[in-house]
């Protein structure tokens, strides 16, 4: 009773942070993150999203490596490629620095928590991005929810320097190693989709493995057409 | 709004850390766990207690616990699984796979631990 009161309260305080903002929805389509990390955790990741609308294609790539600082907390730099919707023009749009924070032991309470921080400097611009917020993981028998809420900050050569919020939530079916089908949500920047998504992972020997993810995100608060396709790779050894 | 966010995730916290939780220690040595089978109960959150009494490190990893734990060489670790459905549920060291392998088993409720002599 304690847990459904517990969720209930927690779900409704995310929904009452849906963003008002009018924007392009850039980023808001991404992954969503867990809170767990592993120490010795070493990963080369790729991270593709392709996001088709009126406007055209908006195409996002990121290459990342990652390392464990320690037994909770994990670190990833990112080069990241875009290619907007008029030019056609792919290349370097930023430079991001993740901070990962797992701050609860998995299985130890209702749920667990992490927090996320997210810097990123876009390249030849003086324009900076910040996100910061809470990850959490609800382990519900064989499916896990995973919920990120987010607030994200631009500052620079900026239209407007408000502050936005993402919600981020993910429900996947833990069927089998190398296929865990999922339902992702995503809202924010005026942005509300859903869809469906897969992941997997697969042992090579007792050190590297693979994980790989795959969502198509439909946005439902939208007549026109607007989808997006966002595929990742992450290697660990 | 935020601060009426922490205040329940801190009032869930921390009544779930004083419910009293059954504790099954598990030892790693020579690249085995001791005891291979894990005997808990139905519907409980328990805490495992694993002791790696060898000099490598070690990844407790289990799919079906939906759990990976790494445990240093010569150091101690907690796990905390469930509540978990009656079943069985196999775990191996991710970094000794061949050896280091055991289960979880969850009795139903009323039913003991089997003798084993």
């Amino acid at each position: 009773m304690r847990l459904r009161l517990s969720l209930f309260l927690y779900v409704a305080l995310l929904f009452n942070m849906q963003p008002s903002v009018a924007e392009p929805s850039d980023g808001v389509v991404d992954r969503v993150y867990h809170p767990y990390i592993l120490p010795f955790e070493r990963e080369l990741e790729w991270r593709f999203m392709s996001r088709q609308n009126e406007d055209g294609n908006e195409l996002l790539q990121r290459l990342a490596f990652g390392h464990a600082l320690s037994e909770t907390v994990i670190a990833k730099f990112y080069a990241v490629g875009s290619r907007d919707e008029q030019h056609d023009d792919f290349g370097l749009e930023g430079y991001e620095f993740e901070l990962r924070w797992m701050m609860t032991e998995q299985g130890k309470y209702w749920a667990d928590f992490g927090t996320l921080l997210e810097v990123e400097k876009y390249h030849n611009e003086k324009r900076w991005e910040v996100t910061t917020g809470l990850v959490m993981e609800k382990e519900i028998g064989q499916t896990s929810l995973t919920v990120n809420t987010l607030l994200v900050y631009e500052w620079g050569d900026v239209p407007d320097q408000e502050l936005k919020t993402q919600l981020r939530v993910k429900y996947r079916y833990r069927w089998m190693p190398l296929l865990q089908p999922a339902v992702e949500l995503y809202t924010g920047d005026d942005f509300v989709g859903i869809g469906p998504a897969f992941m997997g992972i697969k042992r090579f020997d007792s050190r590297r493995q693979l994980k790989w993810e795959l969502g198509f995100i439909a946005a439902i608060d939208s007549v026109s057409k607007d989808h997006s396709l966002r595929f990742s790779l992450e290697y660990e050894f | 709004m935020l601060r009426l966010m922490l205040s329940v995730w801190l009032i869930v916290l921390s009544q779930d850390a004083l419910a009293a939780r059954p504790e099954v220690v598990v030892r790693l040595k020579d690249h085995l766990f001791h005891p291979a089978k894990v005997y808990v109960p139905a519907n409980k959150k328990v805490k495992l207690i694993i002791i790696n009494e060898d000099d490598d490190p070690e990844e407790f990893d289990s799919f079906a616990l939906n759990r990976e734990k790494v445990v240093f060489g010569q150091a101690k670790a907690n796990l905390f699984i469930g509540p978990l459905p009656p079943g069985r549920y196999p775990f191996f060291g991710q970094y000794h796979p061949t050896t280091a392998q055991g289960e979880v088993i969850v009795l139903p409720p009323g039913e003991e631990v089997p003798d084993a002599h």
